[in-house]
Order: C-alpha cells, then sequence, then structure tokens
C-alpha cells in the first residue's frame, strides 16, 4: 500500500476547467472519498490520477513516485469502475485472470490467486459463468475481485455502487467498509452520494465547479462547513438556510427576516457576525437542532408549515420562513397540520452563520 | 431557498486556454496512426483526380490520352456545355431518373418494412427474398431485365398479349417516351431493398412504451403510425433518402448496358453522357467540365447529407 | 367497473376490422412485392434452363418443353474457350474481392476505432471528408485514376482494382464500423488499461473481439462492391485474361447477343457467391446497420 499525493492538480478541456489546482494527500491505508455533484470534476480528478487521461499541470505522486507521465498499466493501481467493465466476452474466472496474465505472471500463480479472490468473496461457483448471466450484486463483486486479485498500492473506485438497487447498495457498502479494514488498503472512492462519503470514509473531499471545497473527516465536515455549498451538501436532510438582515442596536446584535421578526444573536455569534463585511447573513441550521412550538415563547420566531412528512421514527416538518424552506423533525407525537402557524427556536450553540456575499462560514476573528 | 452553487461556477470559465492547435495536435499525434491509412489512400485516389479533372476542364485536348498536346482555353468547354440542347435534355432524364427511383424506391422499402415488422410465419425468408436484388451485381439485373423487357420474345409483352391488353409486343426501351420510366423499374428493383433494410432497423428504435402509451389514450392503428412511428423515424428516412439520391444521381451500370444511353439520348444521364463523351468520343475536356459542373451540384446535395449525419452524429454523442 | 365491461367488447370488434384492415393491406403489399422481387429471378433460372431456341420463341414456353443443363456445361467446362474464359473470370473476380475486403478491414478498423474513441483537431473534418467520398461518383475520378494508374504502372492490373475498390468501400466501412465502437463502453479498455495493458493490447485483445460482428458486416460490404463493380474495371482493364466477372460477361455477350439462356445462366452463376454469402451472414449486417447507422 502507499500514499497518493496530488498537488495543484489541473485538467482543462479547450478553455473550460474541469479540475482545477486540486491538492490533497491521500495517506497509507486511508479510505478517502471524492463527494460531489455530478459534474463537479470528482470522476476527472480519479481518472487523471489512473492516468487515463493526461494532467494539464501539476503533480501526481502515487508511493515514492511521480506518476505524471506514467501509463495506466505502471502506476501499480485498480479501479472499480460505475459500470463495472467486466470484459463481456470472458467468463469471470478469465476477467480476474486478466490483470495477472497481462503482468506475466505463471499460470499455476494466476490460478491461485484467482482462486483465492473468489474464495475471498464467496463466488467460487460463479467462475465459470459469463458477465451477463450474473445479477448486478453478482457483478460488481467480480469488479471487486478483479481488483483485489492484484494486490495494487491503491484502488480507484469511481462510484461502484450506484447502479444498485437501494437494499444491495446498503450491504455492499459494508462490505467494502470490511474490506479496507482488512486490507488496510488506500482507497479514493468517488461518488455522488454524501451518505456513503460520510458512511465509509476516513476523509472526505467535497468538490464543487472542479474545486476542491472542504478536506475533512466526515464528522469535521458535517459540524463545521466551510462554505454555503457544502453545508447543502452534506448531511440529509440539507441544512436549512434562511438568508436575513443583520443590524446592531443598543449594542446588541439581531437578525431581522424577511417578514419583520427579530432575534437577538449570543455574543459569540453577534462577534462572527461583525466579522462579516456585509449585512447580509444567511442563518444554517440542521433539522434536530431547530425546535418546533406550537405558541410563541422567548426567542422563537414566527412560522408557517408547509408540509408534513411522517416517516415513523421522526416526523419531518417543512415550514416557510423568510422565503427558505426549513426542515424540523418532530417526535411523531406531534401533530402539525400543513399550513398552520408554528414558532421556531433556533440553537444558538449550534447554529451556523455564513457571509450572504462570500458564502463563506463567519468565524471570530 | 436555493442554494447558489457556490462562486466557483463562474470562475472556471474565466481563463481560456491558449495552449494553441500545434501543441494540440502534438498531443495527439499517436492518435493519427490510426486513420493515416484511410486518409493516405483518399488523399491518392481522391484529391489528386479531384484536382485534375479541374485542371482539365480548361483545356481543349487532343484525342487519346496524350494529354501532353492540350491547350488551354479558358471557359470554352462550359459555353459549349451550357449553350448545347443536348446538356439540358441529359439534365431533365437526370431530375426524372434521380427523383422517380428515389421516390418510390423508398415508399416500397419503407412498406415493406412496415409490413414485414409484425412478426409471422416465414418472415425471415420473405424478408431475404426481398433483399436479394440488392446484393446481385446491377450487371446481371440489367441483363435479366433487357431479357424481360426484350421487344420479341420479352415476357411482359407476352403477357400483355396474351390477356389481350396489347396486339403485339410493346417495345419498352426501344422507344423515347418508355425507355426511361421502364430503367427506373429496374433500378427501384435493385435499390428498393436497401430502404428496406434501413428503414427496419429504424423502426427496431422505436419505443415500445411510446406505442403502448398512445395505444391506451386510444389512438387507432393509422393515427399511432403518424403520432408515434413517423416523427420517431425522422432522421433514419433523411439520411436514407439522401444516400438513396446519391447513388441514383450516380448510377451508371443500369443505363449503360441496357440502352447505352439511348434511342437518341433518351435515356442519357449525366454519368453515362460524361462516360460516352470522355471515352466514346474522346472529348476530355469537354467531358473534365461536365464533371466539375456535376461536382458543383454534388456539393449542395453534399450540405444537406453531411448536415443529416453530422445531426446523426451529434445526437448521439449527447446522448 | 360496468360501464367498461358494457362497451368493451363493442369496442374491441370495432379495433380488430381496424386492424385487420391495415394487416390486410400490409399482406397485399407484400405478395406483390414478392412478385416484383422473385418474378425477374425465377425467368432468369427458367430461360437459363431452355435451347438456344426454345428461348427464342412466341408465345414464350412458360416452362421449356426440353429442361437442359447446356448452358451451364459449357460455363463450367474448362475444355471449351467459354467455360475457360468463364472460369478465368470467375477467379479474377475472387481474387479482386477478396484482396479488397482484406485490406478494407485493415484500413478500416484502426480509423473507426480512432473516429470514435480520439477527439483530436480536424477529427471531424476528416471524418466527413471521408463520408463525403459516397458523393462521386466513379466517372469523375475515371480519367485521373487512369493517367494515374497508368503513371505508377497499374493498369491493366488487379492492383488498381483493389486500390481504387478500397476509397469507395471504405466511407461506409468506417462509418458502420464506427457506430459499433461508439457502443463499446470506453471503461473496458480503461479496465484493461490499468489491468497492465497497453492502449494497443487493450483495443486488441477486449475491443477487437466485441466488434466480430461488424467487421463480419464491413467485409460483406466490401466483398460484394468490389464482387459487382463494373465501370473501372471496364475502363482499367483490356486483356481479356484479366476481366473480372461483370466486364467479361458484358464483353462477351457483346458478340453472342441471341445466347439468352448462356447469359441467364452466367447471370445466376456471378450472383451464387454474393448471394449466398449475403443470407448467411445477412444477420450480421442488419445488425451493423441498426447499430452503426440507424441506433443513435
Amino acid at each position: 500500500m502507499a500514499h497518493v499525493v496530488l498537488k495543484d492538480l489541473v485538467k482543462t478541456y479547450g478553455s473550460f476547467k474541469a479540475v482545477n489546482d486540486v491538492s490533497l494527500t491521500v495517506n497509507d491505508g486511508e479510505f478517502v472519498a471524492l463527494v460531489g455533484p455530478s459534474g463537479c470534476g470528482k470522476t476527472t480528478t480519479l481518472n487523471l490520477v489512473a492516468g487515463l487521461i493526461p494532467i494539464t499541470s501539476g503533480e501526481i505522486v502515487i508511493g515514492d513516485r511521480v506518476v505524471n507521465d506514467l501509463d495506466p498499466k505502471d502506476r501499480d493501481i485498480a479501479m472499480v469502475f460505475q459500470n463495472y467493465a467486466l470484459y463481456p466476452q470472458k467468463s469471470v474466472y478469465k476477467n480476474l485472470a486478466f490483470p495477472l496474465q497481462m503482468r506475466k505472471l505463471p499460470r499455476e500463480a494466476i490460478d491461485k490467486k484467482v482462486r483465492d479472490a473468489a474464495r475471498v468473496l464467496d463466488m467460487t461457483e460463479l467462475l465459470e459463468r459469463k458477465p451477463r448471466e450474473l445479477s448486478g450484486g453478482q457483478q460488481q463483486r467480480v469488479a471487486l475481485g478483479r481488483a483485489l486479485v492484484r494486490d495494487p498500492a491503491v484502488f480507484l473506485m469511481d462510484e461502484p455502487l450506484s447502479n444498485l438497487d437501494a437494499k444491495l447498495r446498503v450491504q455492499m457498502r459494508s462490505e467494502i467498509k470490511r474490506f479496507h479494514q482488512d486490507l488496510k488498503a488506500t482507497i479514493i472512492y468517488v461518488t455522488h452520494d454524501q451518505l456513503e462519503a460520510v458512511t465509509m470514509a476516513d476523509r472526505m473531499a467535497v468538490m464543487n465547479g472542479g474545486y476542491l471545497q472542504q478536506y475533512d473527516s466526515p464528522a469535521q465536515v458535517f459540524a463545521h462547513p466551510v462554505n454555503m455549498f457544502v453545508a447543502s451538501f452534506v448531511g440529509s436532510p440539507a441544512m436549512s438556510l434562511v438568508p436575513l438582515q443583520a443590524s446592531t442596536a443598543n449594542g446588541n446584535t439581531v437578525l431581522t427576516g424577511a417578514e419583520g421578526w427579530q432575534f437577538e444573536l449570543s455574543p459569540h455569534n453577534a462577534q462572527k457576525v461583525a466579522s462579516a463585511k456585509t449585512k447580509k447573513v444567511v442563518l444554517g441550521a440542521r433539522h434536530s437542532t431547530i425546535k418546533l412550538h406550537k405558541s410563541a415563547v422567548p426567542a422563537s420566531v414566527p412560522a408557517k408549515a408547509y408540509t408534513v412528512e411522517p416517516t415513523g421514527d421522526v416526523t419531518f416538518v417543512q415550514a416557510l420562513l423568510s422565503g427558505a424552506i426549513v426542515n424540523i423533525s418532530v417526535s411523531p407525537n406531534v401533530a402539525v397540520a400543513p399550513d398552520e402557524q408554528i414558532w421556531l427556536e433556533f440553537d444558538q450553540e449550534r447554529m451556523h452563520l455564513f457571509d450572504g456575499e462570500t458564502e463563506m462560514a463567519l468565524k471570530v476573528n | 431557498m436555493t442554494i447558489v452553487p457556490g462562486k466557483t461556477e463562474a470562475r472556471r470559465r474565466l481563463q481560456p486556454d491558449r495552449s494553441g492547435v500545434l501543441r494540440q495536435i502534438w498531443q495527439h499525434r499517436a492518435d493519427y496512426a490510426y486513420v493515416l491509412p484511410a486518409i493516405a489512400v483518399m488523399l491518392i485516389v481522391i484529391a489528386y483526380p479531384i484536382y485534375y479533372t479541374v485542371e482539365l476542364s480548361f483545356f481543349k485536348t487532343p484525342p487519346g490520352l496524350q494529354l501532353r498536346d492540350k491547350t488551354f482555353i479558358g471557359f470554352d468547354n462550359y459555353t459549349t456545355i451550357l449553350t448545347s440542347d443536348v446538356f439540358w435534355k441529359v439534365t431533365w432524364n437526370t431530375v426524372v431518373w434521380t427523383l422517380g427511383s428515389t421516390f418510390f424506391s423508398f415508399v416500397l422499402g419503407f412498406g415493406a418494412a412496415l409490413a414485414l415488422h409484425r412478426d409471422f410465419i416465414g418472415r425471415g425468408v420473405l424478408r431475404a427474398i426481398l433483399i436479394i436484388p440488392w446484393v446481385i451485381s446491377a450487371v446481371a439485373a440489367s441483363y435479366i431485365w433487357k431479357w424481360i423487357y426484350h421487344s420479341d420474345f420479352g415476357i411482359i409483352g407476352a403477357v400483355l398479349v396474351g390477356l389481350g391488353l396489347a396486339d403485339r409486343p410493346p417495345n419498352f426501351i426501344d422507344n423515347v417516351s418508355t425507355v426511361l420510366p421502364s430503367l427506373i423499374v429496374v433500378n427501384i428493383w435493385r435499390e428498393f431493398p436497401f430502404a428496406m433494410i434501413m428503414m427496419m432497423a429504424g423502426l427496431q428504435t422505436v419505443p415500445e412504451q411510446l406505442l403502448s402509451a398512445a395505444k391506451v389514450d386510444g389512438a387507432s392503428a393509422w393515427q399511432r403510425f403518424w403520432h408515434v412511428t413517423f416523427p420517431h423515424l425522422g432522421n433514419v428516412s433523411t439520411v436514407t433518402i439522401l444516400l438513396l439520391a446519391v447513388a441514383n444521381f450516380n448510377s451508371f451500370i443500369i443505363p449503360w448496358i441496357m440502352t447505352g444511353g439511348g434511342p437518341s439520348n433518351a435515356s442519357h444521364i449525366w454519368i453515362t453522357h460524361i462516360y460516352e463523351l470522355a471515352f466514346g468520343r474522346q472529348r476530355w475536356g469537354v467531358a473534365s467540365a461536365y464533371s466539375v459542373l456535376l461536382f458543383l451540384m454534388l456539393m449542395v446535395l453534399g450540405y444537406f447529407y453531411v448536415r443529416a449525419l453530422a445531426g446523426n452524429d451529434r445526437k448521439e454523442g449527447s446522448a | 367497473m360496468s360501464m367498461i365491461v358494457a362497451t368493451a367488447p363493442r369496442d374491441q370488434t370495432r379495433r380488430r376490422m381496424h386492424v385487420d384492415g391495415w394487416r390486410w393491406a400490409g399482406r397485399i403489399f407484400l405478395v406483390f412485392m414478392l412478385l416484383y422481387t422473385a418474378l425477374p429471378m425465377i425467368w432468369m433460372l427458367i430461360t437459363s434452363i431452355k435451347s438456344g431456341f426454345a428461348a427464342m420463341q412466341f408465345p414464350p414456353q412458360w416452362w421449356p418443353d426440353e429442361p437442359t443443363l447446356a448452358s451451364y456445361k459449357k460455363l463450367l467446362d474448362p475444355q471449351n474457350s467459354v467455360g475457360r474464359d468463364f472460369l478465368r473470370f470467375f477467379w479474377n473476380s475472387l481474387l479482386v474481392a477478396t484482396a479488397t475486403t482484406i485490406l478494407s478491414v485493415i484500413v478500416a478498423v484502426p480509423a473507426a476505432y480512432a473516429f470514435s474513441r480520439f477527439t483530436f483537431p480536424g477529427r471531424n473534418l476528416l471524418f466527413f471528408a471521408v463520408l463525403l467520398r459516397n458523393m462521386f461518383p466513379a466517372v469523375i475520378f475515371l480519367v485521373p485514376l487512369f493517367i494515374l494508374m497508368r503513371a505508377i504502372g497499374l493498369v491493366n492490373t488487379h492492383g488498381s482494382l483493389v486500390l481504387t475498390y478500397l476509397t469507395f468501400g471504405l466511407p461506409l466501412a468506417i462509418w458502420l464500423l464506427k457506430g459499433f465502437y461508439d457502443n463499446i463502453p470506453v471503461q473496458l479498455e480503461q479496465a484493461a488499461r490499468i489491468d497492465g495493458a497497453t492502449r494497443f493490447q487493450a483495443f486488441i485483445l477486449i475491443v477487437m473481439p466485441l466488434s466480430t460482428p461488424g467487421i463480419i458486416a464491413t467485409a460483406i460490404y466490401s466483398f460484394i462492391g468490389a464482387w459487382n463493380e463494373y465501370i473501372y474495371a471496364y475502363t482499367f482493364l483490356s486483356k481479356n485474361d484479366q476481366l473480372t466477372l461483370p466486364v467479361g460477361i458484358q464483353r462477351f455477350f457483346s458478340e453472342n447477343t441471341t445466347d439468352f439462356p448462356g447469359l441467364m445462366a452466367a447471370s445466376f452463376m456471378m450472383s451464387v457467391p454474393v448471394v449466398v454469402l449475403f443470407l448467411v451472414l445477412q444477420r450480421y449486417f442488419v445488425r451493423a446497420l441498426t447499430e452503426g447507422a440507424v441506433k443513435h
């Protein structure tokens, strides 16, 4: 196993910049997820690491080698593709054997490794089948096996679970995680599903528009998103973002909603707002940090219930506030009707504040 | 509130790439190796002849291919052509031939494709039989039909007489008014299977769900065809019609073998006429000028041809 | 619910009548097309087993009184001059068509692959230049090509035909094959390259086997085109022992204008190889057209 370093990585297509100055380090044995909406450059980044497309500028290090100009076959990597990319004319056995044959291993060694991998992945009885005779989950497992037999320095995975149905996806998620723990493998895993990244990865790199937005552990990204994009992308349901107007009167900082209501910020949050250059502030709050009241209480703001979605354990209420939709989770025994007047109380300790212009998280200087 | 997807979105379009075409060509140098053989063959056999034809069209040439003795005469060859009666006669014949052949080949081929779309016993055999005329040589087809049209012993004439529709076997191809339609029938015989294959392939791509949806919405068989199937085949139809038109415009063998352009030029089309001018009467300069005119006309047709194919290519690219 | 039950039967009968109308129209149309297609070929076969005298009768003998295979025997007998010529033409055609086919595949496969996979500058321009070749009639190229062939010493050789046929077969061949390659997921090659193959190995080991149907279709197309070609062969070749079938037959029967049974027998035998080839491999051909030309 090996570490991977990306330094100022750039990929342009004509005048279109697909990947912009991405720098990150993947430690030996670490599971890193590249996550972002489609078109954010995550798959391009992975293909650059694999060597499937040439880089425009920057540097890629795998192990202790700069691999910028190496062919994919010389980079000591294995890759699992979204559509599995199993060779349709070859049996499962031959699919698994192919990378070993390409490396000119003796026949007995190939046979042993293929059978070992098949045993680990519990598909010995499938070896003589053709890919089209397998279910989606089985194909996925063969693709994983083909990466596994090689014993590469780095595993690259490009949305390997997105073609599976929901139930199988959850199951394969834990299998891949197990696989990582057992092998202590270095894995770079691309996904558009933030839940996969949060549940599986040691660290996640959130990308948007070709830029790396934030690179940290899932807990840190969840707790301290650096900007509004990361805040809204990570977590489900998404963090609610309410645009408000900040003002200071009598030494107190208050936020004013579009409906005219106001509430006063704690000294700590007031300090954050003071650091902003603008009076436009966006309040971010996760559903669990908002309390719903059926009548006005101190420090609460009036809102109107919009839809109510019971899920069994909790009930999600969407409310209209200052032109935005706010998600609140409540206990199922709280009865709320659509269009009902409600009052919301934000947890000042756990709320996020963003600069309305730059969209960056506000910090205490 | 909807999230503005970061200021980054706008930023990534700012810096135009100034790497230059040469550098790109250099980066892709290996890719050219794959197309090089094809391009080389094309250049030798296409670019050179085109250049040569244009050059020759401005010269008066002696008979025989001793072309060293040619003399420059400017546009004289072109004026000769455009003022001759034969030119307009042949042009009219070409229009009738191309439009008639293309229209009926397409309609018959499309009809056969539709009729063969539903499965029934013997469909495969029937389809195979209908394709055969397209596979066999145009020379063989010409002789078969020449024999069928024969003025004394032809089978069509005999049938017409036998049914009492004619007193004596009509003379199909030795008659200025019937020769062109008679040859068009032969051409359609050879060409409709191509349209049939293309349209059969196209029909397979009509989504069943759309047809089912139309059925549920209460559309009749004709309405389903007109509102679902037909619009879906627009692109295939365009390509097929263009390919047919180009092939028909360029056809040579059938009129050449069956009539040689006669009687009295009634079945001469552009290509046979040019061939006769060049290789029959050895008027290379005039024939070349004809070729250049033909070339210009084809460029107009070619514009639509490339557009249709390019449209096809683009759609596939975005799919 | 009850309303639906009540109206359904009447609705169904009406629809069935309607559908049946179209189906009958289709059947009648197919019968007509079958007669149009098959009768000329049947008449060719019937004539070919007549004697020269029996063919020249009015009204014609619908079925020959004395069927004879004399015309076929004459064409296939290496002892007499007619048979010797015919067999030589046949061999020449086979040679030219086979050489053209092999070369077409060798040239078209990499070109189609490149057009499908790579985005090099000028790619579209080259692609349409190749397609545009299809537009121009043989006649435009005849004179200059004849002179060119004479300059490089290929006149009166089969090489001149192979080179020429190669170019007019290539555009459609490349187009068909490109459609095939477009449908092979690029991830397969990427996987192979990561698994340790070079780009070329990935092409040979993974992509080529998957495009076999397309290659077969391309090969049939080239073979049939070369086998049937007339105008270049007619112009480039003058020596009797080098002629291909279409020209050879035309030469021969311009001298024997009344031997229609012989002509029909020759036409039949000339058609047999390509028709058999096509019928055996037609599913590849139709599939190639579907995937290459239409399914986008």
